[in-house]
């Protein structure tokens, strides 16, 4: 296993986490997949049968499991040459009806989590003048959805750490990119995390928001499955230089691309009538 | 926009908000001027003696008092027309400078802060079937600098935050929009902040903070005044609907254009020309 880049993955349960560490694990990296819950683990153990692939518990939420996560990989490889930020999760509901505690608990997933696994590994990597880092972010992070806001915001952030870190950074030979699914066949609907107050059937934007959920949820069967994003990651590790970011899907690519092309009167209508849209409709 | 609606301003006790409790109060509206800290509120009373505003002790790091200043508020008007977003400040460093307080910090403010006002605030402008939330966010929210990164990213996620609650309260009669101003000459700079880390002589980053600093310095001095942001605040504020975004200044224009113009690695290209560190080893 001397020689092999090695690379640190975050919420290796399943989806995209799952699929990129198997992938770079057979295209010759040495792959530490990290999950919350260790208990969710047999499923990976048993796909990377005979690769160099190993599995520990990181919570990105708590800074003494991220410490721990770290200082074990460099006690077993002494290095990280590659991050890869997939650990994230979506709230859904009105940006009005979200408490404190539900913000809170977005950002420290997808935002403050991603943010201490990149602390806790840029001192290695300064040390070794060398690294990659690798966030999975969202087309969410270039194009606000309704009902799911408070997570677009929270992509947002990531694509605006991106392009602030990446200047940061030259001087000490590591890269960062933010790579950007679209729609995505992973168990993140399963995952997501409902508004209290819609979940309990009172929100103010009740109708609209159970439309907009069933629409989510019935996504084209076309999209593609999470290898595509792994497939991704790998892209851009080989690159010479890694882009800013790397649209993944159909969806991603050409969404930003027809936002480009309007005007912002113009975008701005088209949100309106689509949000009329869902709240006509009958579900 | 008429003379007696009411406004609730966040942030008031100095710089723009100040400057724009003052001159809502001018157009004859009933401004409700948040403040945090007593002893820095003294500007907030004089102006208070003279126009209708009435200063509010709020915290909007504190759920709890966001509430209770809301709630007085209501009490005494019963309506809220417009709601000014403009409490925040500036965390400058760079990312690893900085501590995860001082990162938490300027989300807790910038964004949790403006959700918090915000949440208290809709409920009644959804009764009443009308208002007007303007949040005041940055170029920087389309334009992230190194350096700045923490306040790039929340001013990035008010970008965000208006957008859908732009699609969402809309229906109720609710209007959203966003100011983006590039510098301007306001107490923003005094009261920028930095960790602790930051400058200290075992960051590898000291000598690039020093870099940036003598980059910016001096360009919030020649910067256009706080005039410029409150005309286009009462301009946003005196429209109907309002646009999605409002921009302020020529150069805040170029850099919101530019942005949509280039593509990523040209627009890259040309920041890593400003900042004389930002070169590969």
């Amino acid at each position: 296993m001397e020689g092999r880049p090695v690379v640190l993955i975050t919420g290796c349960s399943t989806g995209i986490g799952f699929e990129t560490s198997l992938l770079l694990a057979r295209e010759g990296y040495r792959v530490f997949a990290t999950m919350r819950n260790l208990k969710k683990a047999a499923p990976l153990k048993d796909a990377a049968k005979g690769l160099p692939l190993e599995i520990l518990p990181l919570d990105v939420d708590k800074p003494s499991s991220v410490k721990a996560g770290v200082a074990a990989i460099l006690r077993k490889a002494g290095r990280i040459d590659v991050l890869v930020n997939n650990a994230g999760w979506g709230a859904f509901g009105a940006i009005e009806e979200f408490s404190d505690e539900e913000v809170r608990a977005q950002y420290e997933t997808n935002f403050f989590g991603l943010l201490r696994v990149t602390r806790q590994v840029l001192p290695v990597m300064r040390a070794q003048k060398s690294g990659r880092i690798v966030h999975i972010g969202s087309l969410a992070g270039r194009m606000t959805f309704a009902g799911i806001g408070l997570y677009c915001s929270s992509k947002y952030a990531v694509e605006a750490l991106t392009e602030s870190l990446r200047l940061e950074l030259r001087p000490f030979n590591i890269e960062t990119a933010v790579i950007e699914p679209g729609t995505i066949r992973t168990p993140f609907k399963a995952n997501r995390r409902k508004a209290r107050i819609f979940h309990e059937g009172k929100s103010s934007y009740q109708k609209v928001l159970e439309n907009i959920l069933y629409f989510g949820n019935h996504p084209s069967p076309s999209a593609p499955g999470p290898w595509k994003v792994a497939a991704a990651v790998l892209k851009a590790l080989r690159a010479k230089r890694m882009a800013i970011r790397y649209p993944v899907g159909r969806d991603a690519v050409w969404f930003p691309f027809f936002r480009w092309f309007m005007p912002d009167f113009l975008y701005d209508w088209v949100l309106k009538k689509r949000y009329e849209g869902f709240q006509r409709q009958g579900a | 926009m008429t003379s007696g609606s009411i406004a609730l301003v966040t942030g008031a006790n100095s710089g723009f908000g100040l400057a724009c409790a003052r001159a809502l109060a001018i157009k004859g509206i009933r401004v409700y001027a948040t403040y945090r800290n007593p002893r820095k509120a003294g500007q907030l009373w004089d102006l208070s003696r003279t126009l209708p505003v009435f200063p509010l002790l709020m915290d909007i790091n504190r759920n709890p008092s966001v509430e209770r200043g809301v709630r007085q508020l209501l009490k005494r008007e019963g309506r809220i027309d417009i709601l000014l977003n403009n409490a925040g400040f500036v965390m400058a460093g760079f990312w690893e400078d900085l501590s995860d307080e001082d990162i938490r910090d300027q989300f807790e403010t910038n964004v949790f802060g403006l959700l918090r006002v915000t949440r208290a605030v809709l409920p009644s402008m959804r009764k009443q079937g009308s208002g007007k939330i303007l949040n005041i966010g940055s170029v920087a929210a389309f334009a992230a600098l190194p350096g700045l990164g923490p306040y790039s990213a929340t001013k990035s996620a008010v970008n965000s935050i208006t957008e859908a609650l732009r699609m969402e309260a809309r229906p109720w009669g609710v209007e959203v929009a966003e100011v983006n101003p590039g510098e301007i000459r306001t107490s923003v700079v005094q009261n920028t902040r930095m960790g602790e880390k930051v400058l200290s002589a075992k960051s590898p980053y000291t000598p690039f903070t020093r870099q940036f600093e003598k980059l910016t310095k001096g360009r919030f001095e020649k910067a256009a005044p706080v005039e410029r942001l409150v005309k286009t605040v009462l301009n946003a504020l005196g429209q109907t609907p309002m646009k999605r975004r409002y921009l302020v200044k020529p150069d805040d224009y170029a850099v919101y254009y530019l942005r949509w113009l280039l593509p990523d690695n040209v627009w890259e290209w040309g920041l890593g020309q400003m900042f004389p560190w930002s070169r590969w080893p």
